[in-house]
């Protein structure tokens, strides 16, 4: 379907599309980057990839939905919902850590993917036995259902507040990771975990707590999104091809690498969408492609012969 | 499995009587002392929402037709597989069914590219494939074939109606937003074969195709702001349109807009679920309501499937499933046999009676003549979310 070019090409030229655009590509790189900040974590310091990370997001989005309907839709009814969702998944990810995922660090990735993708099925099974089939719809939260005057556009407030929420997320990450003990040792931890090991450190116990911490934030994520969205079975699916897409742009376990990757992700889907609409599917791909030619290790991430 | 289990322990109970009543009959495929029904519906992942509610409608019909005795002396038994949104999938799940299973026919399919590959696996089989709920117009004209049936409505039927309510809303400038697959392009298609009929002096000023599944629709809803028209027409079905009505709302997108959508949008399960989020200025169909019973055949269905679902609030997708079952019935009786040449013989131009009135299916086309009710979705006081009103039934154009 060959998209109506002259159309398309005067509206790049016009401010206002492009304000909304750009607000646009921001907004989307902002959501993506708070559940993906969680995968880089878990996948820079356990080097597990994750795939339950998506399922945990859709969880997150239905523990807010459920707390939402229990308090009636009550002002502030959501936020506790954002709380809870990021609590139930630091509970859930705290127990498979401890239970299951804590026994199979030797073994080989296969086994630790081959695990993760099980608690996929799993967890997306128990949310059909919790939940149902049913679509559900998280209202907007109290007084961010309509839109922020620019003067000379309107920009709707509730994705311009998800895109403080992930600067604060980036903003606090960072602040733990660089100045604070736990984030010099979960940094120690991505760089070299048999040297920390041998100074003694409880190396387990940073295990499951950036587990949790990572999980939890998929839970946040997916809560954070449910205003935005239908929340149904199957909502997991795109995003942890996202995730994925901006943790491999970002670089392993890079916090910046991942926060500049999803506003990547952000402008090339938005803009992409327009300027070659036959493209879009591809477009991700093909930048993922060429940071990996580029920087096999990824925008922030050390390559094998820096680090050794 | 629960469901193949118990079926087949009662298929063994009767399994003495039925076969020699086959035998006695010459029935084809002797010695089947039951007729196998291999039915797709999604139930897991997205589509899930449809398929769930339509298995209901369509293990409600295969009951009905078992407590009546079945057909010819034997009883139906369901052997039903996931078919996802995934043609790959579901071709592969029907190839099951007919080769492990040995299924009589093919019944469901939800997604457009599920009902092609489905479609295609009945051809190549030689097994009758009744489709209810798939679209596309393809599989009624340039895939048709002697196996295969719809009785869902088709994408020119949905685009005719949709042509009559441009004109009826005076739209001049249209963005046409459908979605990228079998579906959105032939919906698409139909929409702008019908607009000269309907409505000359529109004009469709952009075309947008987001990709099945698409959960951000930010980009599209900039796009059709930024191109000044005044209708939208489109075909963003079930969740696709949740999101892009959640995402468009907040720019006042529906008090700039009228939106005039295939999908069933109109349907009961999307309208309560949307609840207060339901925009305004939006045109939609649906194949049923359960709060709107103009015959007394519709009134009697409606009240043994809210027993079903124990809901009198029932979905839309039942009737689709059920209405399958019971033409596949009809046919194999009409027949004498479950032989797939003379079953499709049968189907052509035969007339069934069903909750929603007369269904018959074209000889030639092998389409059935499914209407749908369409109207705008207005706040009606005392109902708890959008109701369509006035509720217009549209029968398939001439």
């Amino acid at each position: 379907m060959p998209p109506i070019e002259g159309k398309t090409m005067s509206m790049l030229a016009n401010p206002t599309f492009l304000f909304y655009q750009f607000m646009n590509s921001i907004s989307l790189g902002m959501n993506i980057f708070i559940i993906a900040a969680g995968l880089s974590l878990i996948l820079g310091v356990l080097r597990v990839i994750n795939f339950a990370h998506g399922a945990f997001f859709m969880v997150g989005a239905y523990v807010c939905w459920s707390t939402v309907t229990y308090l009636d839709g009550a002002t502030g009814s959501f936020w506790l919902g954002v709380a809870a969702a990021a609590v139930v998944l630091g509970v859930v990810a705290f127990v498979i850590e401890r239970g299951l995922l804590h026994y199979l660090y030797g073994r080989e990735h296969l086994t630790q993917l081959l695990f993760t993708f099980a608690i996929v099925l799993v967890v997306g099974d128990l949310a059909k036995m919790i939940w149902g089939t049913d679509q559900y719809n998280v209202p907007y939260p109290h007084g961010l259902s309509g839109a922020v005057n620019f003067g000379f556009a309107l920009y709707p407030a509730y994705p311009l507040l998800l895109c403080a929420i992930g600067v604060v997320v980036a903003v606090g990450m960072w602040l733990v990771l660089s100045k604070t003990r736990w984030g010099r040792i979960i940094r120690a931890a991505t760089q070299d975990r048999e040297m920390l090991s041998a100074l003694g450190m409880n190396v387990p116990l940073v295990y499951t707590g950036v587990f949790v911490i990572g999980s939890a934030l998929a839970g946040l994520g997916g809560a954070l999104a449910a205003p935005r969205v239908a929340v149904s079975p199957g909502m997991d699916a795109t995003i942890i091809i996202e995730c994925f897409i901006v943790v491999i742009i970002g670089g392993l376990g890079s916090l910046w690498g991942s926060f500049l990757g999803a506003l990547a992700l952000g402008f090339v889907t938005m803009f992409g969408t327009v300027i070659f609409p036959d493209w879009e599917l591809v477009l991700a791909y093909v930048l993922m492609l060429g940071i990996l030619l580029w920087r096999p290790w990824g925008l922030f991430g050390v390559s094998e012969e820096e680090s050794h | 499995m629960k469901r193949i289990f118990e079926t087949s322990v009662a298929g063994r109970a009767f399994g003495a009587a039925a076969l020699s009543v086959a035998l006695l009959s010459g029935a084809n495929g002797a010695g089947a002392a039951e007729i196998k029904i291999g039915v797709l519906y999604p139930i897991s992942g997205g589509g899930a929402i449809y398929g769930g509610p339509a298995m209901q409608g369509h293990d409600l019909a295969v009951d009905e037709i078992n407590a009546a005795g079945g057909v010819l002396g034997m009883k139906f038994v369901t052997a039903a597989r996931d078919s996802k949104l995934n043609p790959a999938a579901a071709a592969a799940a029907a190839k099951e069914l007919i080769t492990k299973e040995g299924v009589n026919v093919l019944l469901g399919g939800l997604a457009s590219s599920v009902g092609l590959a489905i479609s295609e696996v009945a051809r190549q089989e030689g097994v009758i494939y009744i489709a209810t709920i798939p679209k596309t117009i393809k599989l009624t004209t340039t895939k048709l074939h002697p196996y295969v049936f719809r009785t869902a409505s088709n994408t020119d039927f949905e685009g005719d109606a949709m042509a009559q309510i441009v004109k009826k809303v005076d739209g001049k400038k249209l963005c046409d937003i459908q979605l990228d697959y079998a579906y959105g392009h032939d919906l698409g298609d139909g929409i702008a074969k019908a607009l000269p009929k309907h409505a000359p002096n529109a004009n469709i000023v952009i075309k947008l195709r987001p990709k099945l599944g698409a959960t951000d629709f930010n980009a599209y809803i900039t796009q059709i702001m930024g191109s000044g028209c005044d209708t939208v027409v489109s075909g963003l079905w079930g969740n696709h349109f949740v999101n892009f009505a959640k995402q468009a709302a907040p720019f006042g997108f529906f008090g700039n807009h009228v939106y005039i959508t295939g999908g069933e949008i109109a349907s009961h399960e999307v309208a309560s679920k949307l609840a207060g989020d339901y925009p305004d200025n939006v045109w939609s169909n649906t194949y049923e309501l359960w709060y709107h019973s103009p015959t007394d055949a519709h009134k009697k269905f409606q009240a043994r499937l809210a027993k079903k679902a124990d809901t009198e609030a029932t979905a839309m997708w039942p009737v689709l499933a059920y209405n399958g079952v019971m033409l596949y019935k009809a046919a194999v009786e009409k027949a004498g046999s479950t032989d797939a040449d003379k079953v499709s013989k049968a189907l052509e131009g035969l007339t069934i009676d069903t909750p929603m009135g007369k269904l018959t299916m074209d000889a030639k086309s092998h389409q059935a003549n499914t209407g749908q009710f369409w109207g705008p979705m207005k706040k009606v006081a005392g109902k708890p979310y959008r109701v369509m009103d006035p509720i217009t039934f549209v029968p398939p154009p001439e």
